[in-house]
C-alpha cells in the first residue's frame, strides 16, 4: 500500500467527515430558526443524554463492520439484556456491583460466540447473526412476554444523572470513542481490524491472526450492546424483550452515514459519532416542528441510502 | 359547577362534568344570561345524538367515595403549551383516538397556545426521548399515552419531579404517584354490562361461548373477571368455551367457525368483549349458514362493521364502545389541571350502550340504537365513539388546531 493511496484514503474519510459535520451545522441552524428553544443548553443536554444507547450499539456495528462483517443481532441482545439487569436488580438490588459485570460478559460471549461461527461454520455473518438475534429473542421471550423487572433509583440515576451540567452518559460516550479511536489507529490489533476488513486474503497471507481478529470484532459489537442494554435499562428501569428491536437497523445508520464502508476495511469511529449525533439531533428537530414519526422512518431510510451512494459514487 | 364557574372559566365541552345535565338546565332555566362563548361551544356539539353525556357514571354511581386530587397547585394563567406523547397511531382506534385530541385543542384555541404531538411508534425507549424533547421545549402539561407500562414509569416520574404535571390518557404507567390523573374507561363496568345483558337476555339459562381479546392483556383479562362475576349469579348460564380471539376479525371468524362445528346449534349466546372479533363471529355464523333471525344474541362494540351487520341481519346485540373520545377528555382534562379544578384520580369517561332495537333487558338500556350509533354507509373500522364532529372519516379528517 503506497502512502499516496493512504493519503487518498484519509482524505475522502475527511471529506465524509465535514459532510457530516455540515449537515449537523444545517440542521442545528435549521433548528434554531424553526424553535426558539432548539439551540437552548437545556434541550443540547437533552441531545447528548439520549445519545448513549444508540452510540454504543453503532460503536459496536463499527468495529464489525470496518472487519468485514455485519451484526444484525444487536437488538435482540440488547432487549435479552435488559431483561436480565431489571429482573436480576428487583431480586437483589444491592448486587449491582455483580449484575453489571455478570451482563458484560455475557454480551461479550455472546458477540465472540458470533464471530466464532462465522469462522468456523463459514456462514455468512449476515445468516449468523439474522440467526442469532432469533434465538436470542426467541429464549428471551420463553423467560419472559411482557416487560417487566424494576431497578433501584441509584441505578437509574446513570441513565439521567450530570456531571458539572453535561449529562454523565455523554461523557462515558465520549471518552469510549476515544479510547476506540486511539485503539483503531494506534495499536496493532487495532490496525489488523482495518487489515482484515479491506482484504481478508492479503491480511491471512501477511500472517495476520484473522479468524481471532474476526472474533475480537464481534466480541466488542457485544460488549457495545452490554454498555447500551446498561444505559437503557437505568433509563427505562425494565426489562422488555422487545426494546431493542429498532437498535438493529439504527446501529448501521450512523455508521454508514459517518462514511464507513459497509464492505470493510475503511472509515472510523469519529464518522460514526457524527452520525449518533446526526441522527438523534434530526429525531429531535422533526419533534420540534411536529413532524410525524413516519417521516422520520422515511428519513433515516432515505439518509442511509444516499450515504451508501455518495461513498459509493466518490469511491469510483 | 355552578354558572359562576362556568362563566369564570368557560365551560370546556365535556369536561370532566360532561356537559353536565344540571348547567343545561340552569342555562336554558337563565336565558337572560348572555353565555354568547358558552352557546357557540354548544351549536359546535356534534353530538345530537340520542345517548347519555352527563358526567361518568362510574363516578356518580361509585357507592364509595371518589378520591379527588387538588390541583391548586399545577394552575398557572394561559395559553398553554401542552405536550402531546402518543404510543402510536399503529390501528384505527390510535387513529381515531388521536385525531380526539387534536380536535379538541382546536376547539380550546382561546386556551391553548400550543399542542406538540410526539408519536412513539410503539417504541417505550423512543417514547422517553420524546417525552425529554417536550419537556426541553417548556410544555406546561403532559399529556401521555404510554406505550408499555413499566418502560415509561421512570421518565414520567422525573417529569414530575421537574415540576410538570402528567395526565395519562388510554394507557398509564405503573405508578400512580408519577401522574395526576388517568383518562380511561371502565373495563369492569363494560364487562359486567356485556354479561348482564348477555344473561338476561337469555331468561337467565343457556350455553354461551366467550370470545375474548388478547391473553394476559390487562384490558382482556379485567372484562373476564368482570363477565364471570355476573355469571356466577346465573347458575343455569353455561361457559361452553373461552377462546382468546386476539381482538382480530380473521382470529374471530376462525375460532367460531370451528366453536359452530363442535357446538352447533347448542350456542345461545357469544360474548365477545370486542366487536374486533365480534364481526368475524357474525362472518362464521354466515359461513355455517345460519339466516336471519336464527342468531343467538351476541355483545361487542369498538368498530361499526359489527352493528351494521347486526343491523342487516336482524341480530340482537349489545355494543359498548372503548370510546376513541378520551382523547378529547384528555385534553380537556389537562386544561382543568393548568387551571386548578379539581379531577378525580380516575376520569373514567362513559361510554354509550348500545343495542339493537327491542333488546333492553331489565338492567341494561340502551342509550342509542344500532342505527343512531353508526350508519350503514359508515367504513367498516370506524370507531363510533369517537365524539367528533357528524361525517367524521379517519381517512379525510383534518382537524385544525394550534400548532
Amino acid at each position: 500500500m503506497s502512502a499516496i493511496t493512504v493519503d487518498l484514503r484519509r482524505n475522502r474519510l475527511m471529506l465524509s467527515y465535514l459532510i457530516v459535520a455540515v449537515l449537523l451545522v444545517v440542521l442545528a441552524v435549521a433548528g434554531g430558526l424553526l424553535s426558539d428553544r432548539f439551540l437552548t443548553w437545556r434541550n443540547i443536554g437533552n441531545l447528548f443524554q439520549q445519545l448513549i444507547v444508540l452510540g454504543m450499539v453503532s460503536l459496536g456495528q463499527t468495529f464489525v463492520v470496518l472487519m468485514g462483517g455485519i451484526d444484525l443481532a444487536i437488538g435482540s441482545l440488547v432487549g435479552a439484556l435488559t431483561v436480565f439487569l431489571a429482573n436480576f436488580l428487583e431480586w437483589r438490588p444491592d448486587l449491582v456491583w455483580l449484575a453489571l459485570p455478570l451482563a458484560l460478559v455475557a454480551a461479550t460471549a455472546v458477540g465472540a460466540l458470533n464471530g466464532l461461527l462465522t469462522v468456523v461454520l463459514r456462514v455468512h455473518p449476515l445468516i449468523v447473526t439474522l440467526g442469532m438475534s432469533s434465538i436470542i429473542f426467541g429464549a428471551t421471550l420463553m423467560y419472559r412476554k411482557e416487560p417487566g423487572g424494576s431497578v433501584p433509583r441509584a441505578f437509574a440515576d446513570i441513565a439521567y444523572a450530570k456531571v458539572g451540567g453535561i449529562p454523565f452518559s455523554a461523557v462515558v460516550l465520549v471518552v469510549i470513542f476515544a479510547l476506540a479511536g486511539l485503539w483503531l489507529q494506534r495499536t496493532r490489533t487495532g490496525r489488523s481490524i482495518y487489515f482484515v476488513g479491506g482484504d481478508r486474503e492479503a491480511a491471512r497471507l501477511n500472517g495476520l491472526p484473522v479468524d481471532r481478529i474476526v472474533v475480537l470484532a464481534y466480541a466488542l459489537s457485544g460488549l457495545c450492546a452490554g454498555i447500551a442494554a446498561i444505559f437503557l435499562t437505568a433509563r427505562t428501569g425494565v426489562g422488555d424483550p422487545r426494546i431493542g428491536a429498532a437498535l438493529t437497523l439504527q446501529s448501521v445508520t450512523p455508521v454508514v452515514v459517518g462514511g464507513t464502508i459497509l464492505a470493510g476495511g475503511r472509515g472510523g469511529v469519529l464518522g460514526t459519532f457524527l452520525g449518533v449525533l446526526l441522527v438523534t439531533m434530526l429525531n429531535s428537530l422533526l419533534n420540534f416542528v411536529n413532524v410525524s414519526s413516519y417521516y422520520q422512518w422515511v428519513i433515516q431510510g432515505l439518509i442511509i441510502i444516499i450515504a451508501v451512494g455518495i461513498h459509493t459514487t466518490r469511491r469510483r | 359547577m355552578s354558572i359562576k364557574s362556568i362563566l369564570d372559566h368557560k365551560i370546556s365541552r365535556k369536561s370532566f362534568i360532561r356537559g353536565m345535565p344540571a348547567v343545561a338546565a340552569a342555562m336554558a332555566a337563565a336565558p337572560a344570561i348572555q353565555l354568547a362563548q358558552t352557546s357557540a361551544a354548544v351549536a359546535s356539539e356534534p353530538e345530537t345524538k340520542p345517548g347519555y353525556y352527563g358526567a361518568p357514571r362510574t363516578w356518580m354511581w361509585n357507592p364509595n367515595a371518589n378520591t379527588m386530587v387538588d390541583t391548586t397547585k399545577w394552575k398557572k394563567a394561559g395559553p398553554y403549551t401542552i405536550g402531546f406523547s402518543n404510543a402510536s397511531i399503529s390501528n384505527a382506534w390510535r387513529v381515531a383516538f388521536q385525531h380526539g385530541v387534536l380536535w379538541s385543542a382546536g376547539q380550546h384555541r382561546d386556551e391553548i397556545a400550543h399542542l406538540l404531538v410526539t408519536d412513539a411508534n410503539d417504541d417505550p425507549s423512543k417514547q422517553i426521548a420524546d417525552i425529554q424533547d417536550l419537556i426541553s421545549q417548556g410544555v406546561d402539561i403532559l399529556l401521555i399515552a404510554a406505550s408499555t407500562e413499566d418502560a415509561l414509569d421512570s421518565v414520567v416520574g422525573r417529569a414530575t419531579e421537574q415540576g410538570i404535571p402528567v395526565v395519562m390518557v388510554d394507557r398509564k404507567v405503573k405508578t400512580p404517584a408519577n401522574y395526576i390523573t388517568y383518562v380511561t374507561a371502565s373495563d369492569w363496568a363494560l364487562g359486567r354490562l356485556e354479561a348482564q345483558w348477555l344473561c338476561e337476555t337469555l331468561g337467565g339459562k343457556g350455553n354461551i361461548v366467550m370470545l375474548p381479546g388478547i391473553a394476559g392483556s390487562s384490558v382482556a383479562e379485567i372484562r373476564i373477571k368482570a363477565n364471570e362475576e355476573v355469571f356466577s349469579k346465573f347458575p343455569d348460564i353455561k361457559v361452553l368455551e373461552k377462546q382468546y380471539c386476539d381482538w382480530n376479525p380473521a382470529t374471530g371468524k376462525s375460532v367460531m367457525a370451528a366453536l359452530i362445528q363442535k357446538h352447533g346449534k347448542a350456542i345461545n349466546g357469544v360474548l365477545a368483549d370486542s366487536a374486533l372479533q365480534g364481526y368475524g363471529a357474525i362472518e362464521a355464523f354466515l359461513d355455517a349458514g345460519y339466516k336471519d333471525g336464527e342468531f343467538p344474541p351476541m355483545t361487542g362494540g369498538d368498530v361499526a362493521r359489527m352493528y351494521q351487520l347486526a343491523n342487516q341481519h336482524n341480530i340482537k346485540m349489545v355494543g359498548i364502545d372503548y370510546p376513541t373520545s378520551m382523547g378529547i377528555t384528555g385534553i380537556e382534562t389537562a386544561l382543568d389541571v393548568l387551571k386548578g379544578i379539581s379531577v378525580p384520580d380516575k376520569v373514567e369517561v362513559s361510554f354509550q350502550v348500545v343495542t339493537s332495537p327491542g333488546a333492553d333487558t331489565i338492567s341494561v338500556k340502551g342509550d342509542r340504537h344500532l342505527l343512531d350509533h353508526v350508519s350503514m354507509s359508515d367504513p367498516g373500522d370506524l370507531s363510533p365513539s369517537n365524539g367528533l364532529p357528524a361525517g367524521y372519516n379517519p381517512s379525510t379528517f383534518n382537524p385544525d388546531y394550534p400548532k
